[in-house]
């Protein structure tokens, strides 16, 4: 048992988009509640630089929550050659939708692409399995 | 002999099928069948050879949470629209035009709330389409004539996998024999660089912060005008006016239109003026990514029974309707202004904010759907039904407006979504 677990894993504010993957979406067409749909799903990609922030590895889990949900998904780092810290991304699920806020300024369409949260490491909790986020 | 003769190519594969993974509905489909399954798709993408094999937990026939025969689930279900004083009807882009006629009468009878996917999607952009405020074309019309295509927040690579092989980038078409590596151009707008804006050449992608897509709008019209073209995030003056270069010179350009353009305008004033100048510049199209197979349709059907495309109310007693932001599914979910829902083919508790959706499972909720869903397992009722274009045939609209007809290609116990819905109606 080192000192590092009675410390707070630091905590960080990130704008997410979602954005979709076809092979996500081949998993859900076979089964939205098969591992393959979970694994493709409860992901979130981070930038180097807040992965470093999060004192996490690549592959760790982390608890992603605002005001409106909260789930445990792992950390992915993100591909793109261009960084872009303070932003993530996250695959359109229903792990990400639990974070949508419902607020739609009247107009019906929520900010499904633009929404703020914060991320934290998780300490090896599981990730929230699909029957667990409602 | 010839060695052709011997390869039979063809001989078990004579007919094409259409798919119904998206709105782009390929109709170009060959399948193997055993034993009314789908053991081979051949021409899909990835997806759509998921979505025709079919899901691998199937729904049940279910009355509060015990399986139930059909008979007493449509009953059930009968009786909870018709003691429902605002029911809700939602789904739709998942069903056959026929199927959506007869659910558009089912809310007419029960004065029910009828939205569908397009409500928190696409319908902006439909709606100025079928209003005529927006200049138009076909996917053929880009397979054989697009020269210069902008993806604008879409990914087709993704979201739709084979547009950009079919229609947008890579086909010869009549008017463009030498494809993507020089009758085409391919540019990519977007806030991430997506698998789509990895394939367009010459630095023809175009990064921009998230929710600025009104202002890059705004400094391209500049450029198309022009003027010296500005930005509050310093986006290259020189890119742009090169890009308005560009888009002076196509023969025939068009603007796929994804969710992160959507999304992002918070009205489609900028879109309307960016197409105005281009078109008096240039020759430009809009394509809506329309992402369900037959969303299109089931806003077509409505208009032209209402003259909405979604987001309606219908007075019992009257027959008139409702219109507006109010009657959304997402705002009469979150304003808990509805004491039952019909769910087909959809599964709103995925695809929406999950504080709106959780109020689905407060009020008495029935499924009709091929696949187990989240929204099933909240449901007071759940009704398996066939798989649209492969247990099922009828027609849908592609997102070009171009209607497809559907054909069954085997056989199932499952009644089809349409001849559900007519026996819920008849049974109220």
């Amino acid at each position: 048992m080192g000192f590092g677990q009675f410390l707070a894993a630091p905590e960080i504010k990130l704008k997410i988009s979602t954005y979709r993957d076809v092979f996500q979406n081949t998993a859900q067409e076979s089964s939205r509640f098969g591992e393959e749909y979970e694994d493709l799903s409860a992901i979130i990609k981070l930038d180097p630089k807040d992965i470093s922030k999060l004192s996490i590895k690549e592959g760790d889990t982390v608890i992603v929550k605002n005001a409106f949900g909260k789930v445990v998904v792992v950390a992915r780092r993100s591909e793109y050659e261009e960084g872009h810290p303070g932003i993530a991304y996250m695959v359109n699920s229903p792990w990400s939708n639990a974070l949508v806020p419902e607020e739609t300024g009247g107009t019906g369409v929520p900010k499904f692409k633009n929404f703020e949260v914060t991320a934290q490491g998780a300490k090896s909790e599981k990730v929230t399995g699909i029957k667990e986020i409602f | 002999m010839p060695l052709f003769l011997f390869l039979n190519v063809g001989d078990d594969l004579s007919e094409y099928y259409v798919c119904t993974g998206c709105a782009l509905l390929c109709d170009d489909i060959e399948v193997e069948t055993e034993d009314n399954k789908l053991t081979r798709v051949h021409a899909a993408c990835l997806k759509g050879v998921a979505r025709m094999k079919a899901c691998s937990d199937p729904m049940e026939c279910r009355v509060d949470g015990e399986k139930a025969d059909i008979d007493s689930a449509i009953a059930k279900a009968a009786a909870i629209l018709k003691n429902a004083k605002n029911p809700l009807i939602f789904g739709h882009g998942n069903s056959s035009s026929q199927a959506q006629k007869v659910a558009i009468g089912l809310a007419r009878k029960t004065g029910a709330y009828i939205d569908d996917t397009s409500s928190f999607c696409q319908g902006p952009i439909v709606e100025a389409i079928v209003q005529d405020e927006f200049k138009t074309c076909t996917l053929d019309d880009i397979r054989h004539k697009a020269d210069v295509i902008i993806f604008w927040g879409a990914d087709p690579s993704n979201s739709h996998p084979r547009h950009l092989s079919r229609y947008s980038y890579f086909p010869r078409g009549k008017e463009r024999q030498r494809g993507w590596e020089e009758d085409r151009t391919a540019i990519s707008i977007d806030v991430r660089k997506s698998d789509t804006a990895s394939i367009c050449k010459d630095h023809r992608f175009y990064q921009i912060p998230m929710g600025e897509d009104a202002q890059f709008m705004e400094a391209l019209l500049s450029a198309l005008s022009g003027k010296v073209p500005k930005t509050s995030f310093d986006f290259d003056k020189k890119r742009i006016l090169e890009l308005a270069n560009v888009l002076k010179k196509a023969k025939f350009g068009v603007i796929c239109v994804g969710l992160g353009l959507v999304y992002s305008l918070e009205e489609l004033e900028p879109l309307f003026k960016l197409m105005e100048k281009l078109n008096e510049v240039s020759n430009f199209h809009i394509m809506p990514m329309v992402g369900q197979y037959n969303m299109r349709g089931f806003n077509q059907n409505l208009f032209a029974e209402t003259g909405y495309i979604n987001r309606l109310k219908f007075n019992a007693e009257t027959g008139e309707t409702e219109h507006g932001a109010k009657y959304s599914v997402v705002e009469a979910l979150r304003n808990r202004s509805v004491d039952a829902a019909l769910v087909i083919g959809s599964d709103p508790l995925s695809s929406l904010p999950l504080s709106v959706a959780r109020y689905l499972a407060e009020i008495p909720l029935i499924t009709i759907d091929p696949c187990q869903s989240l929204t099933a397992t909240r449901s007071t009722v759940t009704i398996p039904c066939a798989l649209g274009g492969v247990e099922s045939g009828g027609t849908a609209v592609r997102m070009d407006g171009v209607e497809i007809e559907l054909k069954k290609i085997v056989e199932t116990d499952n009644l089809s979504d349409e001849e559900i819905l007519t026996r819920i109606t008849e049974a109220i």
